[in-house]
């Protein structure tokens, strides 16, 4: 049974899915912000090599420890890296879908994470130490729900704290309130008293941290070592960004689409493997994830329910008090 | 002490040269103090730099070749960007462009030398191509008000997606299927000959082929230009851009503006697709470390904001950053990593973006006038 | 105004230092060497653990032997098409007149017309002119006797296999790997699944977990990264590799991979070119040359095992290729070789190595992926 299809497609959803999980947390604190970061795939290969490097390196104490030095140290890079992002579109006040290409290509696979992957060589080198499902071998064996739910990383648990640590502060705390209202109105929050640059700064930078452990779910569980270039990631920082729409800017929603997501890049190999062919399957299982976002950004504005389903207002747009 | 940032009543003239050029004068000393701290010599290194874009042998007809793809995507995003239509999907519509265009020279062409007929239709298929693909994004901004950001932004993957199944996973009129070096690795089908876009060589440098897509691109620029500010489209697109509400009041159709701009701008962006084929692989490339490795399109809205979405700017910043690019390959190699080329790059499109702010804005250090007042 | 004047000065002073600093670099940049110059351009990064690391070890090689004598470098991810061109012609202006382009599709008739002071060497293809060569080899040859080891460790009837892009070199290495495996375990058979990419770790990892998920109990692969062996030594089942030395990502499901030595045949071309023998040829390598060669074995090889690929190793060395000899039948069961009849290289269509667009009998997969 739990070599059924569908099974293993959900497991294999779950699994590539997490580190598009991490990622589009990340880019949803930014974007409910109204800060929009197209630099999500620099920022996770930032943060899968500082991670890889952290883990390699920075031997203290057990292979567990050096695992969670991986994630802190990833979470730190990317933040960084989402700085530049921020101090250019909140405080220098520049164009946010120049300054997120311009760091993909600072940042990316010909960028500074190839540089310092090559500096620190780290190239060609198993990890040490990576993220195993460590449940009883008996759990992970239980029909369905032993593959798909005991069968996974830490990581994956850590997503699921994540998703719901996103969504109660932002539906149930005050802080997580005054987002919502920086993003949809950020003239009235500032009336209000609101610091608007200081809620825009503190998520993006929380977000790239969330970007940066994706970055490591590559490079310390799903394929545990450092690669140059961007195959590493491969578009998976892109595919975050849809993702964020796709889950209409909602953290309990994006565990839906990145699972959908991380089943689809699953499914080419899957039913190669089983001899089924179903048409040109690379070529729709790649494209699904991009036009299966273009469809749901058109129901959402169909009804003109856009703004009711949380796209934030003023996504996109610079804040200056003294323009209003 | 505060830093304060207000809106410039009047931007003086001045300012749009000596901004950019302080810019990358800064950028220069971050980079200088990157590669020095990372144990390279940066004198040497920038001469390298100006060298292979500018002056060594035959760097210029390359830099030019570089800037090509980029005017296009360039003045894609600019023609736009302008109205705050945020279409990113220039590198979708290059590749519709290319389809388009390769399949109309291949259906069309025939022996002999380039054919003004042939290459004409290439150009129409090329535009049709791009500005197909762009309406798509744009009807729906335009009659279901869905972000063209976003949608723009997927469907250059989907057109990736369509582009390497064309040639790689299916046997479709673009692939070159007979001889034998066809079976060796999936190519696409070779231009006929008159299809292909002749190139005017210029007898310096040891002899600077100057591309025919590049006086596509010049002429696309100076069409832009006296289309944005010298007509009344032109005048109710900047209103629009400004504020939709004046726009409105002021009787603009706003419908028919997004569509015409999404097709102008898919056009040109498809027109950069026709130039490829026509102009460089003289078939449809899909190879995976090929056109597709590339990014123009993405690079493209970068080279707009550089030209500050003015058309002739943007061809000019094109060639500059096409130099650069270039460059970023001749310098690295074994004594200079490949990464640091992308975060000097990097700096660089940082510092010009930054600098942008003190043409539109005032900085002082302290209390504002505001304030004081 | 007084703003106006200080940002006038300030451009200057910036223009004046960039002028300043172009002038001091040209004079340092005036000094030449004596060494002949040789570049190398690659496709993926240099460190990339794979194809193009293969070919920066062959550089480094020639580097070692050489000596003073030569100057090269390399340029990484260079694409193909206007970039790669844009490269020979700046390399060219630094006095590279010997280019070593390491993937197919980057020397054109058009770019080998336009430089014609420049010897090419290109891998994997099949273009030659007065200034071009090509090179490559029986990969084929360690790629069945890497095979042998995966039929010996099978334990079950399927084998799964993990491929790039359906074209012909990789349908020949998986035609080779299959008859490998037969000749150690009969009727064994090989399943496939394509990634359509060359080096997509997620993706490659996926796909050996799907095979091993359909019943593969040795996995087997034809893509550069070891994501494959990593998922091989986490489930337990033993992993042929392929292009490198990979063993320390799965020490104990390693058995061995075919891996490429481009070093010697760099060095024997840039000695010809120093000493003006170099003639346009198109190079085969043979195990017998040294190019193609298999890793270290692992601890799942059994002595029997080893003494049987050493036979056909000895084999293989003195008739290259000798696998591809008929009888051999396709996936559908049809005699496409006849008995006696040996496979070219490149003569024969789809019956030569460098057209092969059918698989043999025992492949589970389609060859047009």
């Amino acid at each position: 049974m739990n070599h059924a299809l569908l099974v293993v497609l959900i497991a294999s959803g779950v699994a590539y899915g997490t580190p598009l999980l991490f990622a589009s947390l990340g880019e949803l604190l930014a974007e409910r912000s109204g800060v929009l970061n197209l630099g999500v795939e620099g920022m996770m290969l930032v943060g899968a090599v500082m991670g890889f490097w952290a883990e390699q390196r920075l031997t203290i104490g057990s292979g567990a420890v050096s695992l969670i030095l991986g994630l802190v140290v990833a979470a730190f890079a990317a933040a960084v890296t989402a700085a530049i992002h921020a101090f250019l579109v909140i405080t220098l006040r520049a164009n946010q879908i120049v300054s997120g290409l311009a760091l993909t290509i600072f940042a990316g696979g010909i960028g500074l994470s190839s540089y310092l992957g090559t500096d620190l060589n780290l190239a060609d080198q198993p990890a040490n130490h990576q993220f195993h499902a460590f449940l009883p071998s008996a759990m992970q064996n239980w029909p369905i729900v032993g593959p798909i739910v005991f069968g996974q990383t830490p990581l994956v648990y850590l997503s699921w704290v994540c998703v719901i640590a996103v969504a109660y502060y932002l539906m149930r705390t005050r802080p997580g309130l005054n987002v919502r209202s920086v993003g949809e109105a950020p003239g009235a929050a500032d009336a209000m008293g609101i610091n608007v640059v200081k809620y825009r700064y503190v998520h993006t930078i929380v977000g790239g941290a969330f970007a940066g452990v994706a970055g490591a779910t590559f490079s310390l569980a799903i394929t545990p070592q450092w690669v140059a270039g961007d195959s590493l990631v491969q578009n998976s920082g892109w595919i975050a960004i849809a993702l964020v729409i796709f889950a209409f800017w909602r953290p309990e929603l994006c565990v839906v689409g990145a699972y959908f997501f991380g089943s689809l890049q699953a499914l080419a190999p899957e039913l190669q493997a089983r001899n089924v062919n179903l048409g040109p399957t690379e070529l729709w299982t790649n494209a699904m994830p991009y036009a299966a976002t273009v469809v749901v950004l058109v129901l959402v504005s169909w009804r003109g329910a856009a703004r009711r389903l949380g796209a934030p207002a003023a996504l996109g747009t610079p804040y200056a008090r003294e323009e209003h | 002490m505060r830093l304060t940032i207000e809106r410039r009543l009047d931007q003086p003239r001045w300012l749009a040269v000596v901004v950019p050029v302080l810019s990358v004068g800064a950028a220069l000393v971050i980079a200088a103090i990157v590669m020095l701290v990372t144990g390279h010599n940066p004198i040497s290194s920038y001469h390298k730099l100006v060298d292979a874009a500018f002056l060594q042998t035959g760097s210029v007809g390359q830099t030019l070749i570089a800037a090509t793809p980029l005017a296009f995507t360039g003045l894609a995003a600019a023609a736009a960007f302008r109205m705050r239509l945020y279409n990113i999907g220039g590198e979708g519509q290059l590749y519709m462009g290319a389809i388009f265009g390769s399949g109309i020279g291949l259906f069309l062409g025939g022996t002999g030398s380039a054919s003004p007929g042939v290459i004409a239709a290439m150009v129409a298929a090329g535009c049709v191509g791009g500005a197909l693909w762009a309406l798509i994004p744009g009807v729906l901004r335009a009659f279901l008000g869905t972000s063209e950001i976003l949608t723009s932004l997927m469907l250059n993957y989907v057109a990736g997606y369509i582009l390497t199944y064309l040639v790689f996973q299916s046997q479709s009129y673009w692939r070159q299927t007979k001889g034998f070096n066809a079976s060796v690795f999936p190519t696409g089908k070779p231009l006929p000959s008159n299809a292909v876009w002749p190139a005017w060589t210029l007898h310096t440098q040891g002899g600077m082929p100057i591309p025919l897509g590049l006086f596509f691109a010049v002429l696309a620029g100076l069409v832009l230009w006296v289309l944005y500010k010298r007509t009344r489209f032109g005048f109710e697109v900047q209103v629009l851009g400004d504020s939709t509400g004046a726009a409105r009041y002021a009787g603009v159709r706003i419908r028919r503006k997004i569509l015409a701009v999404m097709a102008i701008s898919g056009a040109v962006a498809g027109l950069g697709g026709a130039s490829q084929v026509g102009d460089f692989s003289h078939g449809l490339d899909a190879d995976p470390n090929g056109l597709q490795r590339q990014a123009y399109g993405y690079s493209g809205i970068v080279v707009a904001a550089l030209g500050r979405y003015n058309p002739l700017a943007v061809l000019l910043v094109a060639v500059l950053i096409g130099g650069l690019d270039n460059a970023g390959n001749t310098l690295q190699g074994a004594d200079f990593p490949a990464g640091l080329v992308g975060v000097i790059q990097g700096i660089i499109l940082f510092c010009a973006l930054g600098g942008e702010l003190l043409v539109r804005h005032r900085v002082r250090i302290g209390r504002s006038v505001a304030a004081v007042a | 105004m007084r703003k106006n004047k200080l940002a006038l000065g300030a451009v200057l002073v910036v223009l004046a230092v960039v002028a300043a600093v172009l002038a001091l670099g040209s004079s340092a940049n005036a000094k030449s060497s004596s060494a002949f110059k040789v570049a190398f351009i690659y496709v993926g990064p240099h460190n990339d653990g794979g194809w193009s690391q293969a070919h920066e070890e062959g550089r480094l090689y020639v580097n070692k032997m050489l000596g003073s004598k030569v100057q090269t470098t390399y340029k990484e991810n260079i694409a193909v098409g206007t970039q790669f061109d844009q490269t020979v012609s700046s390399l060219r202006a630094q006095g590279y007149k010997m280019i070593f382009a390491t993937s197919y599709g980057y020397v054109t008739p058009a770019v080998a017309a336009k430089y014609p002071d420049v010897t090419f060497e290109q891998a994997t293809g099949t273009y030659l002119a007065k200034n071009v060569s090509e090179y490559y080899g029986t990969g084929e040859d360690t790629v069945y006797l890497s095979g042998m080891a995966a039929g010996a460790a099978a334990k079950c009837n399927t084998i799964g296999y993990v491929v790039a892009f359906p074209i012909p070199e990789l349908i020949r290495h998986t035609n080779a790997f299959t008859l490998g495996a037969q000749a150690t375990h009969p009727g064994i058979k090989v399943k496939l699944v394509w990634t359509n990419s060359w080096f997509d770790p997620a993706k490659e990892k996926k796909a050996a977990q799907s095979l091993h998920g359909s019943g593969a109990c040795v996995l087997g692969q034809n893509v550069d990264s070891p994501a494959t062996g990593q998922y091989s030594e986490s489930a337990k089942v033993p992993w042929v590799g392929y292009d490198s030395d990979a063993a320390k990502f799965a020490p104990k499901s390693w058995l061995t991979a075919s891996v490429y030595n481009w070093g010697l045949y760099y060095l024997s071309r840039v000695k010809a070119k120093m000493n003006g023998t170099w003639k346009p040829a198109f190079y085969y390598g043979t195990i017998k040359d040294g190019f193609t060669k298999l890793a270290p074995y692992g601890p799942g090889v059994s002595a029997a095992t080893k003494a049987k690929i050493a036979a056909k190793f000895a084999f293989l060395k003195a008739h290259p290729d000798a696998e591809f000899t008929g009888p051999l039948y396709d996936q559908s069961g049809k005699l496409r070789v006849p008995k006696g009849q040996k496979l070219q290289v490149l003569k024969g269509g789809t019956n030569s190595l460098y057209g092969m667009n059918w698989l043999v009998k025992g492949v589970i997969g389609s060859p047009k992926g």
